[in-house]
This record gives structure tokens, C-alpha cells and sequence, in this order.
């Protein structure tokens, strides 16, 4: 049925007022309901809105996240989210800021507060924090989205596991 | 192939001994841990998950975790040596039905077993005997810590122990007590355990069978939580529960045998008889069956079986032990033929 007020477009909002005993039913188009009705007619809302709106609750850090991947094993977060695995070590570091809440919820608590590996296999201090100081830099790489120079640090880094590993 | 020797004894496990054993069959602990250089299982090559076997497995083997530790290359083993190894609790069903390169290795007594890229790079696991939560702790800790002087753990000191799921971040450590359970069943009263057990984030789901019935009557308390409470905070959780859940066991047990001593006393030895005398048995009637047996010998109502029969007939008549007991492959009517005649000569008939 068309709009009974421009006559022009479809009608989608169907209204039926109650006053007392007396019922009025009124068929418009979106338009002209929002310039007819003014305040007492709700914001219309797409299909993407309610969407939108629905994951804001439901995992409110999607939205940041939606863009995010993994820039070792390129799995994006969208995609972890899913399938609900992770690809590897550096996704705790990629998707923290998804990770964080969402381990929050889980378990009721994100910071680990157990045992630590015994002993680290590499053997020398010197690796360790050489280890530490590229970490923390594939860190700010994957923060700033520069993929290419986090691609880099990441072989760095497995270099330097390879080389410790040859040297048992 | 080894697998076969382990045909005709059972797991350390099972001797029926151990604290609270009346009631507590088992205590199992696991770590779940990866290798920090590799990608998780999820993005793996074919290639590369060869590469984190072979690289584990050397480790594992070399590392001196037990005497005579064997290792199962799974990729390479028949379906019911397979579902042998699940049977006996060594492996996970996922780990069996699993693809690509992937293996557990376990000692001849099966306390310690090691699955190679099951859902994580590696799972240990340490199965004992009764109520054992500290000791159980400490040999797995042990293992893992001899492990981390070869393997370079995948491990944040934000986020502990990094899991390709989330659910097993931090300690990576799942506890489980398997309880027998049969006077609460009787009693309809089981949901006393998910209600003592509810607020504290555990976990108490069947062992065999689905919801609240379970088959055989055991049940298997796990914790939920693995992020944010440390190893021993998690084991006291489930330590400071489990007296409760025996106590009401045991309390059932004993009205039961007050209440209506001659109706158990019947059960119990129909049930006993059946067994003796069946010539087609399903397992799902044996696993019935055996648990009130058990419950007989545990109130001392019957003394012609010992509890280490009657335990490990709970394992060696599932199917695969019951086709590698014949050496072939058997379809269910001859399985429940085989069963009957296994369960008979075990009970000395």
C-alpha cells in the first residue's frame, strides 16, 4: 500500500492511534512519518543498526577489533571470534585488547597468577632481554598496524629461537 | 607392536586402592602447553605439524619422564588400537579421531601419558589411583618442569600459559576426580553434587552416558576456571568440595543398607549373578551391572570378588579391549557374546 500522506513511496511505518474510545490508523512512509510525527514517532532503526547495537553488547570489543589480523599466522580476530581457536603465541599480543574482556568473562580474570616455565631454554641472559626488546617492539609494530616491520621482528625473533635451539 | 602387551593387565590406576577409594576411582590432572615458535594447531601446515612432532617427540622421549615411556606414533595406528588407547583414558576421543602427524607417549604403568598435538602442541597428563590432588600435582609438575628445559613453552606473564582455546589460558590445568556414585543415583538424589558444586565453578558431567543419568554411575568433577587462580588455589577448590559430595555417598550408602538392607543385599547379588551367567551382555548393562557390584563389595555385602576385578572389568570389556582380546574385529552381537564369555571366566565361572 502507498504512503496516504505523499502518496509516492511505499508504506512502512503503520500507526494506530487510541484516543479514548476512538481508533485512527494511519499508513506513511518512512519520511514522511519522521516529518509528520516529529518526536513522538522512535528513530527508525536499519537492519545494520540493530546489529550494530546488538554486538556492542554482546562483545563489545568488536567493533575495534574488526580490522585486526595476526601479523605472524594472519588470523583475524573476526575469524577467531567464530571459530573460537587462536593460531598462535602472538595472538595474545595482536587481539589483547579483544582478548582482555573476553578472558575477563571466561574466567573471571585476565591476569595469570600461577607457575612460570622453569627454566627458559635459551640459555644466555644477554638473548633473553635481546628476546624481550624485540618482543616489545613486534609489540608497538602490531599496535601501529605496521604489519611489514612486525613481519621482520617476527623472523628475528625466530632466528634467534633457531640459533639457541642448534646450540643443545 | 607394543600396544598389545598392555592387553592383559590395566593401568595403575585402576588397582582400586588409594584414599577414599570406595568412592573416588581416579584423580587426573592435565597441562595443556605449546611450543613458543610454531603456530598453534588451528594454522598449521601439514608440514610444520611433522615438524612439532618430531621436534616433541625427541623431547619427550629424551628427557627421562619415566622408565619405559612409549611412544604411539598415532598417524600410524590402526582404528582399534586407537580406540584402545581411549578405552584406557590414555588419549583424548579428538586425539583418536584426529588427522595429520600426531602421537602419545605414556609409561608401561600408565601414570604419565603425553599427547602430541592433540588440541594444543602438548597435553600431560597424570592419572592416579583414589583421592590424590597434591601428589598427582606434583608428578605432573615434575614432568612439566623437566619439559621446559627442552621445549621453549609458549608463555606470556600477562596471560600464563598461552592455549590455542582461551578456555585453557594461564595454568592450562584441568583437575578431574572421578567418583562412583551409585547410592546417590539410587536415591535420585545426584543433584545434591551440581548443587554443592555449582557456585564454585566446577564442572560435574557423566562419564559414560548423557545428562543427569549417568551410565555406571560415574561422575568426573573438573574445575572450569584455569586463568586467574594459581595451580594450587584451583586444586583446593575441587580438594575442599569433594568431602562433601563423599560424605552424602556415603551417608546414602549407609541408609540404604539400614533402610532396606534386604533389597540391596537382592540387587546387589542379581546384579553379581547376571554377570556370572549372561551369555550376551551390552556394555551398557555391564556398566550397570558392575556398578552395583562394586557398591556391594564397598558395603561389604559381597566378598566372592575383589574390587581390582571388578574395576578393571569396567575397562576390558568396552569394545576395542574386547576385539584385541580376540584379534580381530567383532560386530556388536559378537561383542556382546565375547563380553558375556570375558566377564564369566573373570568371575571365575
Amino acid at each position: 500500500m502507498k504512503c496516504e500522506s505523499c502518496g509516492k513511496k511505499p508504506a512502512t511505518v503503520h500507526m494506530t492511534e487510541i484516543a479514548g474510545k476512538k481508533k485512527e490508523e494511519r499508513h506513511l512512509c518512512d519520511e514522511c512519518a519522521q516529518s509528520l510525527g516529529g518526536s513522538s514517532i522512535p528513530k527508525l532503526l536499519t537492519p545494520a543498526d540493530i546489529l550494530s547495537s546488538l554486538l556492542k553488547q554482546v562483545a563489545p570489543e568488536l567493533e575495534e577489533m574488526q580490522k585486526t589480523v595476526c601479523p605472524v599466522c594472519g588470523l583475524s580476530y573476526l575469524e577467531f571470534r567464530s571459530g573460537g581457536r587462536l593460531g598462535c603465541a602472538n595472538d595474545y599480543v595482536a587481539f589483547k585488547k579483544g582478548l582482555t574482556p573476553l578472558l575477563e568473562r571466561i574466567h573471571g580474570g585476565s591476569q595469570h597468577v600461577g607457575k612460570m616455565p622453569s627454566q627458559v631454554a635459551e640459555p644466555v641472559a644477554a638473548k633473553a632481554s635481546e628476546m624481550t626488546q624485540l618482543r616489545k617492539e613486534l609489540d608497538k609494530a602490531v599496535a601501529h598496524e605496521e604489519f611489514e616491520k612486525a613481519a621482520e621482528l617476527r623472523d628475528r625473533i625466530k632466528a634467534l629461537i633457531g640459533k639457541s635451539d642448534g646450540n643443545k | 607392536m607394543e600396544i598389545n602387551e598392555l592387553c592383559h593387565k590395566t593401568g595403575e590406576w585402576l588397582r582400586g586402592t588409594g584414599p577414599e577409594s570406595d568412592i573416588v576411582i581416579s584423580t587426573r590432572i592435565r597441562l595443556a602447553r605449546n611450543v613458543a615458535h610454531f603456530p598453534f594447531l588451528t594454522r598449521v601446515k601439514p608440514e610444520q605439524k611433522q615438524e612439532i612432532e618430531a621436534y616433541l617427540r625427541e623431547r619427550v622421549m629424551r628427557v627421562g619422564i619415566d622408565e619405559n615411556l612409549l611412544y604411539v606414533n598415532l598417524a600410524d595406528t590402526e582404528p582399534v588400537d586407537r580406540l584402545f588407547l581411549v578405552e584406557r583414558h590414555l588419549i583424548s576421543r579428538e586425539h583418536a579421531d584426529g588427522d595429520g602427524q600426531r602421537g602419545v607417549a605414556f609409561g608401561r604403568n600408565e601414570v604419565v601419558s603425553l599427547m602430541v598435538n592433540e588440541e594444543d602442541h602438548l597435553r600431560i597428563q597424570v592419572l592416579r589411583s583414589g583421592l590424590e590432588l597434591r601428589e598427582t600435582w606434583e608428578r605432573i609438575n615434575h614432568v612439566d618442569d623437566l619439559l621446559a628445559t627442552q621445549v621453549n613453552y609458549a608463555f606470556s606473564s600477562r596471560f600464563g600459559y598461552l592455549t590455542a582455546c582461551p578456555t585453557n589460558a594461564g595454568t592450562g590445568l584441568r583437575a578431574s576426580v572421578m567418583l562412583h556414585l551409585p547410592a546417590l543415583s539410587m536415591a535420585r538424589q545426584i543433584e545434591k553434587v551440581f548443587n554443592a558444586v555449582g557456585r564454585l565453578n566446577l564442572v560435574v558431567r557423566g562419564l559414560y552416558g548423557e545428562g543427569t543419568q549417568a551410565s555406571g554411575d560415574l561422575y568426573q568433577i573438573s574445575n572450569q576456571v584455569t586463568l586467574g587462580k594459581s595451580e594450587t588455589d584451583i586444586l583446593k577448590t575441587i580438594e575442599s568440595v569433594i568431602p562433601r559430595i563423599t560424605s552424602y555417598e556415603r551417608m546414602a550408602r549407609k541408609h540404604l543398607v539400614e533402610e532396606n538392607r534386604a533389597q540391596i543385599e537382592d540387587r546387589v547379588w542379581r546384579s553379581y549373578g547376571m554377570l556370572r551367567t549372561a551369555r550376551t551382555i551390552s556394555s551398557e548393562e555391564t556398566l550397570h551391572l558392575l556398578s552395583q557390584v562394586r557398591m556391594g563389595v564397598n558395603l561389604g555385602l559381597i566378598d566372592n570378588v575383589k574390587m581390582k576385578t571388578v574395576n578393571e572389568l569396567f575397562i576390558l570389556t568396552l569394545p576395542a579391549h574386547l576385539q584385541k582380546m580376540q584379534g580381530r574385529e567383532l560386530d556388536p552381537d559378537e561383542r556382546n557374546v565375547v563380553r558375556a564369555s570375558f566377564v564369566r571366566s573373570r568371575l571365575g565361572v
